[in-house]
């Protein structure tokens, strides 16, 4: 056993923003903007903040734009509840979607390089559920930068967040949160690389630590997004929203999950099964390929789960065809050039002349941190935590219901980023409040556990185990039988994991002790959604129950898991905001609870 | 059946606490279309724990896994086992960090210390024009844009400077060049003095030598060494 851990240190900062992704810089960039006084201390997982997540974005940011007679916010505020499945809440539909030609504008002046249109204004294109009119028409409303929307943020608000001054630290996770009187005061870092653990006092804390897709076997997420901020918020004691909300894409690329796009099946893809039968007529035989995501998810899978699957040799994943080979040459080259290069590099096959592999792959959790519309987190009894603060994919506040719409997300990143540092600057308090006695003591007592544990088990082998777990038990179908035995194998998991031994000793980048403290992480997020999804005997949006197909007024509330022990779960219920149609404004019709049918 | 190649994976290590450096050979069976991250994965949860590589979005858009494969830098996310064996035509790979930034351990380096070149280059605009009156944003036109819209791509994973002939001591590097470059180009950065006296400084683009190891390495196919040509010529 090498030397004893201990803190190493004590800093302080005006705000401590947890995550550097879209969200967390653009609260970063503001706080700068406003107050370039203050110091700004902006923790990242990655190396360096350019390589966080929301660089793989790629179609598009939705936002109204003003100088369009077509749009509307109000129809871009109905497009987000009903794709959502009537779960989001109103008053932060409103707010956010308001919020995002702001946002546009922001990223402009800061140097995006947005794809033009001949007269060089901003192009606009389409992306599925977002319309005009109430569902009457399409709408052109997601702006892009050709197929990298999201590095063109990314780059955008680290460059402004540099530019003003922010403190990185990087490949550093959070590990603890420090309450003082039930105020956050600031958090216990883990400085991966040098292997050191800090305190941070701030005066308010921002957790923006993105999604927590290694949950599942095939994600289009990254490596880092291993649940650390819900894990972190659970053993905080505060709940986590609507867990069970994950989001599936039809069609990842088989092995690693990397997201084809939907302009594969609406340039006239043919999803295809082993006996290479055109399955989607069976399932939706008038929209067939182009039905909703859920909907070809769900169909994709029962292929698979019926035997009309492919297995992958290499990966060792089931997987349908996708067939593309009737498509001319220009479909191929021009079209979907990006999209058929991925295919060309993950699975060398060429789309004009081979069917390609692909499979419902974990996509986004709409679950989260639960938040109010300016970013501040809630209790389970809704009341303010002070000087907390969540947003981005992390936080539930909640603007996606139960089913995020495309490009969505990247709004919420923007807009939210923007309101949380607003609030922190009119809640800064004028001091720091002292770190609470024994600060850290949990941190070093669990990071001392994995360091001493003996055993022969192997963090890399269990991992995969749940991430299969939890893809065939709690994936794209969920039955109550399969989720109860999901979490018996969440709980074996937890006492295995116990017994790995972690032969480097020296804390220096540790990678074997970080992914022993991250596969914490994934089996605690994993518990809170396996539970939430027991427990929400429904269908609403991506969660799709066998045993309750329908949606259910019954669970119209967001459901809130607390988690005091390992799978010793509490529940708790927030109602879902009805602002809209509560103040009988224009349209107010359009947003009561309404089906979800296209 | 698809194929299956059994490989040599010799990879370079370093431990930070010993402060020692050896090679370490694994062997391994795979199929095709396995890339090097999903070999290192294996390696840790059937051979090696310890052994410590990069990598985050492993979709080749955030640039960190950049490794020597046989002495040519590349990322470890989009090497397939079939193409890495057309490429070298041997099983046999020697794997090795990159040199552009000191090691922390085995495959992993400090990329922090990297990006200093590009922070000194600012990666934003340092003073963005005013828009013009009664507008909310500025006009572009796609021809306009479509002269650097290319260079926009980087992802800063630096094997164009681990490439780059001109040795990364002396020159700021082919990605952070590129970043001051851009901005130049960019009607919307009025700063455009600090540009180029950063591009004219010692450690600036007279450094290169058109060598153009940059855009022969690059895995995004951005032409580098063809933005440094154009700053060569003023051309901006
Ligand atoms: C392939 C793909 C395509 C997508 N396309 C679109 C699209 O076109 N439009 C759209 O709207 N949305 C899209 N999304 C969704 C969207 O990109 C994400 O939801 C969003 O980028 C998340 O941003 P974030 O800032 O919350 O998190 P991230 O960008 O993931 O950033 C999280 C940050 O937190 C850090 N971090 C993580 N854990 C810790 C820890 N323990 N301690 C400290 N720091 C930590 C990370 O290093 C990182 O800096 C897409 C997602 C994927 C995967
Ligand atoms: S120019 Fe290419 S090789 Fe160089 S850092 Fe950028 S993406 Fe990497
Ligand atoms: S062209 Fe210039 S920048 Fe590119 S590798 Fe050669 S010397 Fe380096």
């Amino acid at each position: 056993m090498g030397k004893k851990l201990h803190i190493h240190s004590t800093s302080t900062c005006d705000v401590l923003i947890i995550g550097a992704g879209g969200a967390g810089l653009r609260c970063a960039a503001h706080l700068h903007e406003r107050r370039p006084d203050l110091l700004i201390f902006t923790v990242t997982k990655v190396a360096h903040p350019q390589k966080s997540h929301t660089s793989t974005a790629q179609g598009g940011m939705a936002a109204v734009d003003p100088k369009d007679k077509t749009d509307q916010s109000l129809y871009h505020m109905f497009d987000t509840w009903k794709g959502g499945d009537c779960a989001s809440d109103q008053n932060v539909v409103k707010k956010i979607v308001d919020g995002g030609w702001e946002e546009v504008q922001w990223l402009e002046r800061k140097g995006i390089h947005f794809s033009r249109d001949e007269g060089g204004n901003i192009s606009k294109r389409q992306f599925g559920g977002h319309t005009v009119e109430f569902g009457k028409g399409d709408a052109l409303r997601a702006v892009f930068v050709a197929d990298r929307t999201g590095k063109g943020i990314m780059d955008t608000a680290w460059g402004e967040a540099l530019k003003g001054g922010s403190r990185f630290i990087n490949t550093t996770v959070v590990t603890e949160l420090l309450f003082n009187e039930g105020c956050c005061v600031g958090a216990v870092l883990f400085k991966v690389k040098e292997g050191e653990f800090i305190t941070v006092l701030a005066k308010a804390t921002v957790l923006a630590t993105g999604g927590s897709g290694q949950v599942f076997r095939i994600t289009t997420n990254c490596r880092n997004n291993t649940g650390d901020g819900l894990a972190v918020i659970l053993r905080a004691g505060l709940p986590v929203m609507d867990p069970e909300a994950v989001q599936f894409h039809p069609t990842g690329i088989v092995g690693p999950g990397i997201l084809a796009s939907e302009a594969l099946r609406s340039e006239g893809g043919i999803l295809r099964n082993k006996e290479l039968e055109p399955f989607m007529e069976r399932y939706a035989p008038k929209m067939k390929d182009l039905a909703p995501r859920d909907i070809v998810a769900r169909a994709i899978e029962t292929e698979i789960r019926e035997g009309r699957g492919i297995m992958d040799p290499d990966h060792q994943i089931e997987h349908v065809w996708i067939d593309l080979r009737h498509l001319p040459d220009y479909v191929h080259e021009v079209k979907l050039k990006e999209v058929a290069s991925f295919f060309k590099t993950y699975a060398n096959l060429d789309s004009r002349t081979q069917l390609c592999p692909v499979r419902p792959s974990n996509h986004y959790h709409m679950g989260g941190i639960p938040t109010n519309e300016h970013g501040e987190v809630l209790t389970t009894a809704n009341t303010v935590v002070p000087g907390l603060f969540a947003v981005g994919e992390c936080a539930c506040a909640s603007l996606h219901g139960f089913n995020r719409l495309g490009t969505n997300s990247l709004l919420e990143l923007l807009v939210m980023g923007r309101y949380a540092g607003e609030r922190v600057l009119s809640g800064l308090k004028e001091k720091l409040a002292p770190a609470p006695k024994g600060a850290g003591e949990a941190t070093l007592a669990l990071f001392t556990s994995y360091l001493e544990a003996q055993g022969k088990e192997n963090v890399g082998l269990i991992r995969q185990e749940m991430r299969e777990v939890m893809t065939r038990k709690v994936g794209v179908f969920r039955i109550e039988k399969g989720m109860q035995e999901a979490i018996a194998s969440l709980i074996a998991f937890k006492q295995r994991v116990a017994k790995v031994a972690i032969s480097t000793k020296d804390t220096r980048m540790n990678q074997e002790l970080l992914e022993r403290w991250e596969l914490d992480n994934l089996l605690d997020s994993a518990m809170a959604i396996a539970q939430g999804a027991l427990m929400r005997k429904e269908s609403r949006g991506a969660h799709f129950r066998e045993d309750y197909p329908e949606r259910s007024d019954e669970f119209q509330f967001h459901t809130l898991v607390s988690m005091t022990d390992f799978g010793k779960v509490s529940f708790g219920k927030r109602p879902i905001d009805m602002g809209i149609c509560d103040a009988k404004g224009e349209y107010y019709e359009q947003f009561r609870i309404m089906p979800r049918k296209y | 059946m698809t194929k299956t190649y059994s490989l040599t994976l010799t990879i370079k290590r370093y431990d930070p606490d010993r402060s020692a450096r050896w090679f370490q050979t694994y062997r391994l069976d795979s199929g095709p279309i396995l890339r090097f991250v999903d070999l290192f994965r294996r390696i840790n949860v059937e051979q090696d724990a310890t052994l410590a590589w990069a990598s985050s979005c492993e979709h080749a858009q955030c640039g960190s896994c950049s490794v020597n494969v046989n002495g040519r830098p590349m990322l470890a996310c989009e090497l397939l086992v079939e193409n890495a064996v057309t490429l070298f035509g041997t099983t046999v790979f020697k794997i090795a960090p990159v040199s552009v930034a000191p090691v922390i351990r085995d495959l992993v380096v400090d990329w922090e210390k990297a990006y200093e070149r590009v922070h000194r280059a600012k990666p934003y605009l340092i003073k963005p024009k005013e828009l013009p009156p009664g507008m909310t944003e500025h006009r572009i036109s796609p021809q306009e844009l479509a002269r650097y819209e290319e260079a926009t791509r980087c992802i800063n994973c630096f094997c164009c400077a681990e490439a780059c002939i001109s040795g990364n001591r002396t020159f700021i590097g082919p990605n952070a060049a590129m970043a001051g470059i851009v901005r130049m180009m960019d009607s919307r950065e009025k700063e455009k003095e600090e540009r180029l006296d950063l591009l004219y400084s010692e450690e600036g683009i007279y450094r290169c030598h058109t060598s153009k190891a940059c855009s022969h390495v690059c895995p995004k196919q951005i032409d580098v060494a063809h933005f440094i040509a154009l700053a060569k010529e003023g051309a901006f």
